[in-house]
């Protein structure tokens, strides 16, 4: 984020050419991950049985978290989704796959809200706006590079949205409808502030389930950049809440200016909880 | 360029406080017996080593530790240790090449490492704080003072963490700092003349810690490790988003010219 909207633009621009070259090295190192886990015990039975208990654990465990997306699926998910794991071939593919579709999600919420006047449009704050062109930007290259991982172990890309989480997010958009600017600001950023550590919980999940060194390379090269979504947004809630909008900017002076809550709002936790995590196969490509 | 004017948390304050003081209690509640279960859990799957502790006499070092009961080394430091309040042991023969201490291998020696690497960051924080209150480094925003003070708590708490798996394993804690970077740290923290000079070391130390963490997920052996250290990993990129807003710049990852990243990199790794 900058006080300088074209700046930050220019940022992002030189951030998406970064990026592609980033990604070269990636892809090289899914072209290894492809001959390393394209072996004899991808199906073994011991290896499955063993990522579906991991799995209906994860899964019992996300259910069971008190927010509306965790809430979201519902028990009734556990049996339909746990038995459907058992049959699975790949456990990698299937989180790559799931994690594609937290990002696709990602992507079309940031994408909603910025239709909305006062997250895109010339009532919005110019930081919010930047930062969530910024973010929707990455993760559209998070999704790619998931799908690709997944496409390398010959599993199919996920275009499509976490589908147990679509109908909440599409009901807290509706919601916004009737809001003023302020309230709709606040449930946009509470919404993404949901999405994002639910992605960052996921990914540190992931760091442990997934079986190759490259998957495991790639969630953890990503499970950070959502924290840091998680920790601004945090913040830019928290000013948003005491009414103090002028201080979400990064113009000179706006940092001795900051409370000293803000200080410490950003990361509430020493350790990075995992009870958020959505299901491995939640988002798995049937 | 968009000028907004700059106002204070005037009856407002109150409200973050309590706010801060509700995630305070979400950590205590849930964040502290996460980490000690996840240690414990790590500490029941590692193999290396003998255990001459058991599980319950760690988790009680381990909440000892974090408490801030034990004293730190800090190798060959007399520019830091005259700035920090903890008890400062000088160094004797330690160096970088006698460190991850002999008889430590495998998932044992990155536990080693990640203590050192805390306990630098822990006695940064320590040594800045302590100037800050000194005058030494100007005018301290109060979010900075909030930030270091609570940062300074969450390392220690990262730092027992990893020295209550090597105790449990029937290895020594490490108390030191990590002998390869505390010189130039040393020799950074000199320089150091305001608040953005401390903050610009600050992301330093934490981007090296992330960057640490990040490149171990795909070497340790034990799930359990790697669960540990995944778990602190976003936390000391947190650490970095928060710093950055302070010093006014974007608030993420970044190269060197200020360009976000949309995936963490690892070259500053130890």
């Amino acid at each position: 984020m900058t006080a300088d909207p074209r700046a930050l633009a220019e940022l992002l621009e030189e951030s998406q050419d970064l990026q592609a070259d980033a990604l070269r090295p990636t892809h090289d190192a899914l072209d290894e991950l492809v001959e390393s886990n394209h072996s004899p015990l991808e199906d073994d039975p011991v290896v499955n049985r063993t990522f579906h208990d991991e799995h209906v654990r994860s899964l019992r465990a996300s259910l069971g978290a008190t927010s509306i997306l965790g809430a979201a699926g519902g028990v009734a998910l556990v049996g339909v989704l746990a038995s459907a794991a058992a049959a699975s071939s790949s456990g990698d593919v299937q989180i790559l796959q799931t994690a594609a579709s937290l990002e696709n999600l990602a992507v079309s919420t940031y994408k909603t809200a910025l239709t909305l006047p006062y997250i895109g449009g010339s009532a919005a704050d110019p930081v919010i706006t930047k930062f969530s062109q910024v973010t929707m930007a990455q993760h559209m290259q998070h999704a790619d590079a998931f799908n690709a991982a997944a496409r390398q172990l010959g599993g199919k890309a996920q275009s499509k949205p976490d589908p147990a989480f679509v109908p909440v997010v599409n009901k807290a958009v509706a919601s916004l409808g009737n809001a003023t600017a302020a309230q709709g600001a606040l449930g946009v950023v509470g919404l993404a502030l949901e999405l994002e550590n639910i992605a960052a919980e996921t990914y540190v999940k992931d760091t442990v389930l997934a079986k190759s060194t490259t998957n495991k390379a790639l969630f953890a090269s990503i499970m950070g950049i959502e924290a840091q979504h998680v920790s601004v947004l945090l913040a830019v809630q928290a000013l948003l809440m005491a009414g103090a909008p002028q201080l979400i900017s990064l113009a000179p002076g706006t940092g001795a200016a900051l409370p000293a809550a803000a200080g410490s709002v950003g990361f509430p936790n020493s350790f990075y909880k995992t009870n958020m995590a959505a299901p491995a196969k939640q988002g798995a490509v049937t | 360029m968009i000028k907004r004017k700059k106002q204070t948390f005037e009856g407002t304050e109150g409200e973050l406080l309590f706010m801060t003081s509700e995630l305070d209690e979400l950590h205590r509640d849930v964040g502290m017996p996460a980490m000690r279960q996840g240690v414990s859990d790590m500490v029941d799957a590692m193999e290396t080593g003998a255990r001459s502790t058991s599980r319950r006499t760690f988790l009680l070092g381990a909440g000892a530790a974090a408490a801030g009961g034990a004293a730190m080394m800090v190798i060959g430091s007399p520019s830091l240790a005259g700035a920090a309040t903890r008890r400062v042991v000088p160094a004797r023969s330690l160096d970088a090449g006698a460190f991850p201490p002999a008889g430590l291998k495998g998932d044992l020696a990155v536990a080693a490492v990640a203590a050192s690497l805390e306990n630098l960051a822990v006695f940064a924080y320590t040594a800045g704080l302590s100037a800050a209150t000194a005058g030494k480094l100007g005018p301290v925003p109060p979010a900075v003072a909030t930030f270091a003070t609570t940062v300074k708590g969450q390392h220690t708490e990262h730092a027992a963490a990893w020295n209550g798996v090597l105790k449990s394993n029937g290895k020594s804690a490490v108390t030191v700092t990590n002998p390869a970077l505390t010189p130039t740290v040393q020799a950074d923290f000199a320089k150091v003349t305001d608040i953005a000079g401390l903050a610009e070391l600050a992301i330093t130390l934490e981007t090296i810690a992330a960057q640490t963490y990040q490149a171990e997920t795909a070497k340790l052996k034990s799930s359990a490790a790697i669960g540990l250290s995944s778990s602190i990993q976003p936390v000391e990129m947190q650490h970095i988003a928060i710093l950055y807003y302070v010093l006014g710049m974007y608030p993420g990852a970044q190269t060197s010219s200020g360009t976000p990243l949309a995936f963490n990199p690892t070259s500053m790794a130890v």
